[in-house]
C-alpha cells in the first residue's frame, strides 16, 4: 500500500480538510479503536459515523455534504470519519460492506444507518431524527 | 503404498505423542482423523487461485483460512488482497491499455467529425489514481466476500514448519496453525537481471501500475507479453519507449504472429534494440522520474552501447514464490532450477495432503482463469465428491499489445511439429476493420489464421487473430473449438456483418497455395 498511499497524499488537495472554518470543527478522523470507544461509543452527544475509503468516488461527495449538514445542527451532533482500509477491524465490527456507510449512534448503540449518497434534505432529516429521538 | 508411507510421516508427530505408529498404518485418507485441526484447509496465497478455492471450500461448510502477504518490492511498493492479477497484473494492465486505445480513438474521432484542439495531452496521475481506486474497491470486495463466506483471512506470511504452517504478520508476530490439507497458491514475482543498479534503480510491473509520477522516457527490458503490453500502452500514452530484446519476441507463442506484433509496434513509434542485454544501470540524476544511464552488451559480439532513460522497466520473466515457504520441511518437491511445483492431474504435490495451483505449477499455463478453474474443481473433488479434472487443453489467451492478439490451440510451429506439415492446412487472411477505414488506419495489418488437422476432418486445432478486441473475438471460438469445430462447420457458419470476426467464416486462401 505504501506507493499507493503516497500517491493519494500527493493528490489530496486542500479541499479534503476535515474541519470547517468554524472555531470548533464538527468532524474528526477516528485514530484507532480506543479513540472510537472514547469519542463515539462513550460520547455524550449523538454521533454520525461516516465509513469511507480513499478509492470510493461517492464518498468524496457525501463526506463534505454530510459535514456541512452536521455543522448546521450547531453542535447537537458530532461527526466521526473512519477510513475502512486504515481501520478494517472497526469496519468489520460494524458490518460495513459497501461505502459510504453512515451510522447514527446514540449512547453507544446504532440507531439508524444508510448506505450510498443522500442529498442535503435527506441528510437533514436523518440528522434531525437522530437528535430528536 | 506410496501414499500410506507419506500419511505416516504426516501423522508422525501425533504418533510419537500417542506412542502407537502401528495404529496409523491401518488408516487411509478417507477415514476420520482422530485429532482435530485448526482448519480443514489452509490456503497460502490470496490471489486468483487461492481465493477461488477458499470461497468454494466455504460453500461446503469447511473451515478455511487464507494467508496472503505481499513482500514489498525493492522500491518498497506493496498492495492489498487479491493477488497479482487484481493488483499488478491483468486488471491495471487492461485499464492502462484501454487508456492508450482511447488516445488513439481520440485521434480517429476527428475524421468522424469530432472537433477539439490539435494537441491532446495525457495525465499519468489522473489515470493511475482512477486505476488504483478501482483496485482498492476490489481489494475491499474480496475481504467482504471472504468475511461473508466465513473464511478466515490473515494478512500474514505463511510458511511450513515441520508439518504445521507458521504465519508471520507485518508486526513480526508468529502464530502456529494446523490443517487437514494445504493449498499452495503463492504465485510469482518479477525476476531481476542480477546486474549492478537493477534493484536500486529499475522498476518492474509490481511498481509500474501505481507509480506516483509519469515514467517519462522508458526502456523496457524483455520480450515477454508483459514487456510488450507495457511498452505498448506507455507508447500509446505518448511516452518515448524503447524495448531491449535479448533474442525472440513472445517465446512460446506462434512466432509468425509474434513478429507481426513486433512489426506493428515498430511502425507505430516504439524503438526496438535487438540482441542486446543490459549489463549496468547507473543513476545520472535523482528525481521523479530521475535520469538513468543503461549500458548494454551485444549477445552476438563485443559491441557495447549506452542510452539514457528516465525509467527502466524490467520484464524478463517471473519466478515462483516457492523457495522461502518451508516446502523442504514438509517434503514437497519443487523443480530446483525453476522453483515450480510438479503436480499430478489432480493438482496434488508429492505430499498427498498438500496441493498447489496457479502460476507456480510446472508445465501448466500461467493464467488467472486457469488457476480459478483448477482451484474450484480441486475443492469440488476434495469435498463435493466430484471427479472432474481441470482441462488444460485449448485454453484461449489474449496479448493486449497495441494490435491485440488472441489465440486458442496450437501455434503453427507446434502443429507442424506434432502433426507434420503435410497433415495440416493453414488458412489465413488480412482484414481491414470497418472502423479503421475512415480514419485511414493500416489496411494490411489485421490478420486471421486457423490451423486445421487434415487427417481429422479438417478439425480446427489452432486459432489466431490479430486485430481490435481480439479477446472478445477469441472467446466464442474457444468454445467452438472445445466442441470439436471443423473447417466445414466454420464455413457453414454465417458471419455477422460488418464485424472483424466474420473473416473467420470466409477463409479460403491457404498458406500452401502461396
Amino acid at each position: 500500500m505504501a506507493q499507493r498511499l503516497a500517491l493519494r497524499r500527493l493528490l489530496a488537495g486542500p479541499g479534503r480538510a476535515l474541519g470547517t472554518s468554524a472555531a470548533r470543527p464538527s468532524a474528526f478522523n477516528v485514530q484507532d479503536g480506543g479513540d472510537f470507544q472514547e469519542r463515539v461509543v462513550n460520547s455524550a452527544k449523538p454521533v454520525v459515523v461516516d465509513f469511507h475509503a480513499q478509492w470510493c468516488g461517492p464518498c468524496k461527495i457525501l463526506g463534505p455534504r454530510l459535514e456541512k449538514m452536521v455543522a448546521k445542527q450547531e453542535g447537537k451532533v458530532v461527526m466521526a470519519k473512519v477510513d475502512i482500509d486504515d481501520h478494517t477491524d472497526l469496519a468489520i465490527e460494524y458490518e460495513v460492506s459497501a461505502v459510504p456507510t453512515v451510522l447514527a449512534m446514540k449512547n453507544g448503540d446504532v440507531v439508524d444507518k444508510f448506505v450510498g449518497i443522500k442529498d442535503e434534505d435527506q441528510l437533514e432529516a436523518f440528522l434531525k431524527k437522530l437528535i430528536g429521538a | 503404498m506410496f501414499q500410506y508411507s507419506l500419511i505416516l510421516f504426516a501423522f508422525s508427530v501425533q504418533a510419537h505423542k500417542e506412542g502407537n505408529p502401528q495404529k496409523l498404518l491401518e488408516m487411509n485418507g478417507h477415514t476420520a482423523v482422530p485429532h482435530s485441526y485448526d482448519y480443514d484447509l489452509i490456503v497460502i496465497g490470496g490471489g486468483s487461485g487461492g481465493l477461488a478455492a477458499a470461497k468454494e471450500a466455504a460453500k461446503y461448510e469447511k473451515k478455511v483460512m487464507v494467508l496472503d502477504f505481499v513482500t514489498p518490492t525493492p522500491l518498497g511498493n506493496s498492495w492489498g488482497l487479491g493477488g497479482t492479477c487484481v493488483n499488478v497484473g491483468c486488471i491495471p494492465k487492461k485499464l492502462m491499455h484501454q487508456a492508450a486505445l482511447l488516445g488513439q480513438a481520440l485521434q480517429d474521432s476527428r475524421k468522424f467529425g469530432w472537433q477539439f484542439p490539435e494537441e491532446v495531452k495525457h495525465n499519468w496521475m489522473t489515470m493511475t489514481e482512477s486505476v488504483q481506486n478501482y483496485i482498492g474497491s476490489l481489494n475491499w470486495g474480496y475481504r467482504v466476500a471472504l468475511r461473508e463466506k466465513k473464511v478466515t483471512y490473515e494478512n500474514a506470511y505463511g510458511e511450513f514448519v515441520q508439518i504445521f504452517p507458521l504465519a508471520t504478520n507485518k508486526r513480526g508476530v508468529e502464530k502456529l496453525y494446523t490443517a487437514e490439507r494445504f493449498l499452495i497458491a503463492t504465485g510469482e514475482r518479477p525476476r531481476y537481471l542480477g546486474i549492478p543498479g537493477d534493484k536500486e534503480y529499475c522498476i518492474s510491473s509490481d511498481d509500474l501500475f501505481s507509480l506516483p509520477y509519469c515514467p517519462g522516457k522508458t526502456l523496457v527490458v524483455g520480450a515477454s507479453y508483459v514487456a510488450l503490453e507495457c511498452a505498448g500502452f506507455l507508447a500509446g500514452l505518448g511516452l518515448d519507449v524503447t524495448v531491449m530484446v535479448r533474442s525472440i519476441l513472445l517465446r512460446g507463442f506462434d512466432q509468425d504472429m509474434a513478429n507481426k506484433i513486433g512489426e506493428y509496434m515498430e511502425e507505430h513509434g516504439i524503438k526496438f534494440i535487438r540482441e542486446f542485454v543490459p549489463i549496468k544501470v547507473e543513476q545520472i540524476e535523482e528525481g521523479t522520474p530521475g535520469r538513468l544511464k543503461v549500458t548494454a552488451k551485444s549477445t552476438k559480439g563485443n559491441e557495447v552501447i549506452g542510452g539514457e532513460y528516465n525509467t527502466v522497466l524490467l520484464a524478463i520473466g517471473r519466478d515462483a514464490c516457492t523457495r522461502k515457504i518451508g516446502l523442504d520441511k514438509v517434503g514437497v518437491k519443487i523443480n530446483e532450477k525453476t522453483g515450480k511445483i510438479p503436480v499430478n492431474d489432480m493438482e496434488q504435490t508429492n505430499v498427498p495432503y498438500i496441493y498447489a495451483i496457479g502460476d507456480i505449477l510446472q508445465d501448466r499455463l500461467e493464467l488467472t482463469p486457469v488457476a480459478i478453474q483448477a482451484g474450484r474443481l480441486l475443492v469440488q473433488r476434495l469435498y463435493g465428491g466430484a471427479t472432474t479434472k481441470c482441462d488444460y487443453v485449448n485454453v484461449p489467451t489474449t496479448v493486449f499489445t497495441p494490435l491485440e492478439y488472441g489465440a486458442c490451440g496450437y501455434s503453427e510451429e507446434n502443429a507442424i511439429q506434432k502433426f507434420g506439415e503435410e497433415n495440416i492446412e493453414v488458412y489465413h487472411s488480412h482484414f481491414w476493420p470497418l472502423e479503421w477505414t475512415v480514419p485511414s488506419r493500416d489496411n494490411n495489418k489485421c490478420y486471421a489464421k486457423i490451423i486445421c488437422n487434415i487427417r481429422d476432418n479438417e478439425r480446427v486445432i489452432g486459432f489466431h487473430v490479430l486485430g481490435p478486441n481480439a479477446g472478445e473475438v477469441t472467446q466464442g471460438f474457444a468454445a467452438a473449438i472445445k466442441c470439436g469445430l471443423t473447417k466445414e462447420q466454420l464455413d457453414s457458419t454465417i458471419g455477422i456483418h460488418p464485424v472483424c470476426a466474420e473473416v473467420f467464416t470466409t477463409l479460403s486462401v491457404t498458406k500452401r497455395s502461396g
